[in-house]
């Protein structure tokens, strides 16, 4: 059994007395893809935002490569590439000094020149980054995240505003960086994209840890939960459900929109 | 340290173009310098006195430069990247936004003496000034003033709620002490009240003491001064890390 690169044990995190994260843990393995999901404000960015060392946890025990990234910033970075959700840049920066500003930060960086151009980005490079197109800027973001050759990379919202053929491109590339070995945990809405790459998912729940395990299980887990509820009876027939298809039949039913208020 | 000479590098780039910021630290004050210049003249005050206008101008416009950085392009840079999360994707690097701040410090600092070079020049070349204070006094004058100014503006981005907050604060301190403090007009010809309400400001200080030890005053004739910027400096850190401690960063 190798030594887990992320391994978190029973992590709490409140906002000003109010729970954001209750007794989480779950761990991941190299060359491994752990998606976490969950409804808006389940407490996936603050879980990932501990394991970045953002946030101190209020209780529990978070290791990166067997060091606590709260007080190692340095040597866990040196290692582990991130990309947030909402990132913003300096006024008036451009694509190729961003590369090369953050290439500077680590000790045997990627070539930034060759990323560029596989990412397609590579026409842009003198374009300040706040002219970026949405999808463009996305693709900088996991540049950014991948520039330092990382061993671990967290992925918060992958491929938010991509067109359906880079989302593609981009699943097939990270499935080929899990295989060199590289862990990789990635917070999605996306479930056909969570189906696509995961092995393991993370379920959370107003903040809780409902389900942690393989995909397999997790299947097993919904058609459970979904016969339980009496909802929808199971159909044999329906075994081949996408994991986005069994997920909506499992996850609580929302009220639903209504537009009365503009009807 | 090449990590650091890289984000300073960077940021040096980010400042020029910056428009204020630039014309506001590098231009105008050369501008005013022709402009009341042209007015005035250098001729001495009176026969017998070694110093005409321009050669108390100088020292005050470099004040003035040492306002511009310390109260507009510091701290709005400063209050832009912590508002936009920018410092917090740094905090996602091996380097972190200690070393992103103490850089943008060091551009700031540079851009000030570069400005005060540029206008220096500018009164030797045109008005042919004198400089009769000597080295080491100008050097504390100018270190002590850009001390209590950055100071100043860091600790706007401190209680500031966000980077509008900050704006008004620096805008509103910068023009006021910019006419009130001697900077641009002179205070010799301001009445008594409004000597009184210039005492309050830190930039009647530093014009104060950048006045002398350009006109060759010793730094003890100045313990006032001294003393004043170097309790503010202080003083403004101290408050100012102390509201930062109670901060969310992120």
């Amino acid at each position: 059994m190798t030594q887990p690169i992320v391994q978190v044990d029973h992590l709490h995190l409140s906002y000003r007395k109010v729970k954001a994260v209750s007794d989480v843990s779950f761990s991941l393995e190299p060359g491994e893809i752990l998606a976490v999901i969950g409804a808006n404000g389940s407490g996936k960015t603050s879980t990932i935002e501990c394991v970045e060392g953002l946030k101190k946890p209020e209780s529990g025990a978070v290791r990166v490569f067997d060091l606590d990234p709260w007080q190692h910033r340095r040597e866990v970075y040196g290692k582990m590439g991130v990309q947030l959700q909402e990132t913003d840049y300096p006024m008036h920066l451009r694509v190729d000094e961003v590369c090369r500003l953050f290439a500077s930060f680590y000790e045997r960086p990627a070539d930034w020149s060759l990323l560029l151009s596989q990412l397609d980005l590579d026409s842009k490079r003198k374009r300040p980054i706040h002219k970026l197109s949405g999808g463009e800027k996305q693709r900088l973001s996991i540049l950014l995240a991948l520039i330092g050759r990382p061993k671990l990379i967290l992925l918060d919202e992958l491929t938010t505003g991509l067109d359906p053929e880079v989302r593609q491109s981009m699943w097939s590339a990270f499935g080929q960086i899990k295989n060199s070995g590289i862990a990789i945990l990635m917070i999605s809405h996306y479930l056909d994209e969570v189906e696509a790459l995961a092995d393991r998912i993370l379920y959370l729940e107003k903040g809780e840890q409902t389900f942690f395990g393989t995909q397999p299980q997790f299947r097993e887990y919904a058609k459970k939960r979904i016969s339980k509820d009496g909802t929808l009876p199971w159909n044999p027939q329906n075994e081949n459900l996408s994991l986005e298809a069994l997920y909506l039949q499992m996850a609580p039913k929302s009220e639903g929109l209504t537009m009365e208020g503009i009807l | 340290m090449k990590r650091f000479m890289t984000i300073c590098q960077i940021e040096f780039f980010l400042f020029l173009r910056e428009f204020f910021g630039c014309f506001f630290t590098l231009v105008f004050p050369t501008m005013m310098l022709v402009l009341f210049g042209s007015i005035y003249g250098n001729e001495p005050f009176s026969p017998g006195e070694p110093l005409g206008m321009m050669d108390l101008s100088v020292p005050a416009y470099a004040t003035m430069v040492i306002g511009v950085t310390g109260l507009m392009a510091f701290p709005l840079t400063l209050a832009g990247y912590k508002e936009k999360k920018i410092y917090k994707r740094f905090d996602a690097t091996p380097v972190g936004k200690k070393t992103v701040i103490l850089a943008q410090t060091t551009i700031n600092l540079l851009m000030t003496l570069i400005g005060i070079a540029i206008l220096l020049a500018a009164g030797i070349l045109l008005y042919r000034i004198q400089i009769l204070g000597s080295f080491l006094p100008i050097c504390v004058s100018i270190l002590l003033s850009t001390g209590a100014m950055f100071s100043m503006g860091f600790l706007f981005t401190a209680v500031a709620r966000d980077a509008k907050i900050t704006n008004l604060l620096c805008y509103l301190f910068y023009f006021v002490m910019l006419f009130l403090s001697g900077a641009t007009i002179p205070d010799q010809l301001f009445p008594e009240s409004v000597k009184a309400a210039a005492s309050f400001l830190p930039m009647t200080y530093a014009v104060d003491l950048m006045q002398g030890a350009f006109a060759g005053d010793g730094l003890l004739q100045h313990g006032k001064e001294l003393m004043v910027l170097s309790v503010l400096t202080a003083l403004f850190i101290l408050v100012g890390a102390a509201c930062y401690r109670r901060k969310d960063w992120s």
